[in-house]
């Protein structure tokens, strides 16, 4: 709450920032209630991917036939679809591909962009011109095209999915990897820890990576929410497992079809949507309190 | 005026800007060769072989004869770097190859849908504009209340994915306005319609950017000033805050560049449109992969030189720039990305 009010508060004709004290002391140690919600709806997400029977009773699989294109009700919270499945079990149990493909595209971003911007910004000189290219290169090829051709190129798969989400994601953590490793070298404790004898690995180790882990951090917690929005486009367009599966974007794309049953869009749609909005929720928090 | 006029000219002119324009025209060339490759890579040694697979597929009827001409056409028996190098002067050359699945020139399937995406992903760019400086002037000069929802917005549109957009639009102003009909997908109020969707989240980077810059601009201390000297905030928003705020803009349109033709693809395919979008999607599910490497090229090609242009315009708009020994991309002084300008130093 207390950053709603300061934001309030700068908005004034003349946006004058009202000075630390008077903001209060400790004011921003408070968690946000937005960002609590936010903690929420993803740890409930999680909760859906990893033990989806807890959430739902019914079989995301079966249907009844006579309950074809009910709308939501206490009995099926986001209605039924074509064949008589219950909507919400199918969002719950297709958690567990959308969530997973996020973290592994979040993962191959940390682990290879964070890599790169390391050796970039730590090791300098031609290795900094030569990654500097490689990264430019990824920049100017549309995220969503390389994702595509990577897909195309591996095979239809969520699996593939994820690792192609996650290449058109190695950019944008190599960048800020580097750059937050190029601000760290340049600080005086880094250079205390060089004088006192500290080896270029110590330093790396124990100064460097802390530092610039806080960005880095905070970036994965954006990129989880946008990886979220690549996959279910992919899924959408049906770059994904085949029908049988749920991934959130199948399952709008699969709902579009029926017009008179917008519910088979919409569920499936603002789950996603308060998926990603918590994502980027949680990451400007993080943002603001560094 | 005239004093902006003359330092423009002289900006123009100085050894430092012929320097910085000569790095970055070549940084960019090597970036679209670099591109070239690295799909060609993608596409080649990324496992499973589609190419030969779609040749040899039963149903497209290539004649033994047909396929070895592709395949030596192609150089597929080639090892990879002789075929990178062969592919790569043909590309030089503008010949982006043939395609598997019509036998036509790559160049000419793209130049017959290349106009709509060009006129969709042109409107979208209008759209995101408008909407964003909407945005923007409400945050600054709406009722507080109202204001609070406004700054809401760039972070909700960034959260929809876009074919929900896409499907919603479709919705409620086709099914149940009647304002467009789906089947017209080529009419202007289709393409309008399909523009906003393309557009939206688009428009909420570049309102993030622009609220930032206002915020940043109204806490300058000659805001301060104009307000106390009796300004109203209308006022001060039009003749102070919006110059300096809106120039850091054009960089951001130039990186959103990228995402108009991406969006375009799921865009394209919601509203039934034909372009690049739906050209890339066919050729996804055909494994057309020339077709599919080229069209990543081209919007490449797109993107880095819609960029080059920006950065070598933009040292003549803002006179802040600092140009010596800039080799990379030069941002405003009001920088957005602190840490960036760290690594040009």
């Amino acid at each position: 709450m207390t950053t709603l009010t300061t934001e309030g508060r700068s908005t004034s004709p003349g946006g004058w920032k009202p000075s630390a004290l008077r903001r209060g002391r400790g004011s921003g140690r408070q968690v946000p209630i937005g960002v609590l919600l936010s903690f929420g709806v993803l740890l409930l997400v999680v909760g859906w991917s990893v033990v989806p029977g807890l959430f739902t009773g019914q079989d995301p699989a079966h249907g009844v036939p006579a309950d074809a294109f009910q709308g939501p009700s206490t009995a099926h919270w986001f209605g039924t679809d074509h064949l008589g499945r219950d909507e919400f079990a199918r969002v719950v149990h297709g958690s567990a591909s959308s969530v997973t493909s996020a973290l592994v595209a979040v993962a191959i971003g940390v682990l290879v962009g964070g890599l790169v911007g390391l050796l970039a910004g730590f090791l300098g000189g031609w290795v900094d011109v030569a990654l500097a290219r490689v990264v430019d290169v990824l920049l100017a090829i549309p995220s969503f095209l390389l994702a595509v051709v990577v897909v195309s190129a591996l095979g239809f798969e969520t699996i593939n999915a994820a690792i192609a989400t996650g290449v058109s994601a190695v950019a944008v953590f190599a960048r800020v990897m580097r750059s937050e490793v190029l601000k760290t070298r340049r600080a005086v404790f880094v250079e205390a820890s060089l004088l006192l004898g500290g080896s270029r690995w110590h330093v790396l180790l124990r100064h460097v990576l802390p530092n610039a882990s806080r960005s880095v951090i905070n970036l994965a917690v954006l990129q989880f929410g946008l990886s979220i929005l690549v996959i279910a486009g992919l899924a959408f367009l049906g770059y994904g497992d085949p029908p049988p599966a749920s991934d959130w974007g199948l399952l709008v794309s699969s709902g579009k079809d029926y017009p008179l049953a917008p519910w088979l869009v919409y569920a499936p749609a603002l789950v996603t949507i308060a998926t990603v909005l918590s994502a980027n929720r949680i990451s400007r928090w993080l943002r603001k309190t560094d | 005026m005239t004093v902006t006029r003359t330092s423009r000219g002289a900006r123009l002119a100085s050894r430092a800007y012929v320097a910085y324009a000569a790095q970055r025209t070549a940084q960019a060339v090597a970036v679209v060769l670099l591109a070239y490759c690295f799909t060609f890579l993608v596409i080649s040694v990324l496992p499973g072989d589609p190419v030969t697979a779609t040749l040899r597929n039963p149903q497209n009827n290539f004649t033994e004869e047909e396929v070895q001409r592709i395949i030596a056409y192609y150089g597929l028996d080639r090892p990879v770097w002789v075929q990178l190098w062969e592919a790569l002067s043909r590309f030089v050359q503008g010949d982006l190859g043939l395609s598997l699945r019509s036998n036509l020139p790559v160049t000419r399937l793209i130049g017959d849908v290349l106009d709509s995406t060009l006129v969709l992903a042109g409107s979208a760019l209008v759209v995101a504009m408008v909407l964003a400086f909407a945005i923007a002037y409400g945050t600054r000069n709406a009722p507080t209340p109202v204001a609070k929802v406004l700054r809401a917005f760039p972070s909700l549109f960034l959260s929809v994915p876009s074919f929900v957009i896409g499907l919603l639009l479709i919705n409620v102003f086709a099914f149940q306005l009647g304002l467009f009909q789906v089947i017209d997908s080529e009419g202007p109020a289709a393409t309008f319609f399909a523009a906003v969707a393309l557009g939206i989240p688009v428009s909420a980077q570049v309102a993030e950017v622009l609220i930032t810059n206002l915020d940043h601009e109204a806490r300058q201390e000659y805001a301060g000033f104009a307000t106390s000297r009796g300004l109203s905030r209308s006022r001060l928003f039009w003749r102070h805050l919006l110059k300096p705020s809106s120039l850091p803009v054009v960089t951001v349109v130039a990186l959103t560049v990228g995402e108009l033709l991406g969006g375009a693809l799921i865009t394209e395919t919601i509203f039934g449109r034909t372009g690049i979008g739906s050209l890339v999607q066919r050729s996804v599910t055909t494994q057309d992969l020339p077709v599919l490497q080229a069209v990543v090229v081209l919007a490449a090609v797109v993107f880095v030189v819609v960029n080059l242009v920006v950065d070598l315009i933009y040292p003549l708009l803002d006179p802040r720039v600092d140009l010596r020994g800039a080799t990379r991309r030069v941002r405003p002084v009001s920088d957005l990305e602190p840490l960036e300008q760290g690594a040009a130093a």
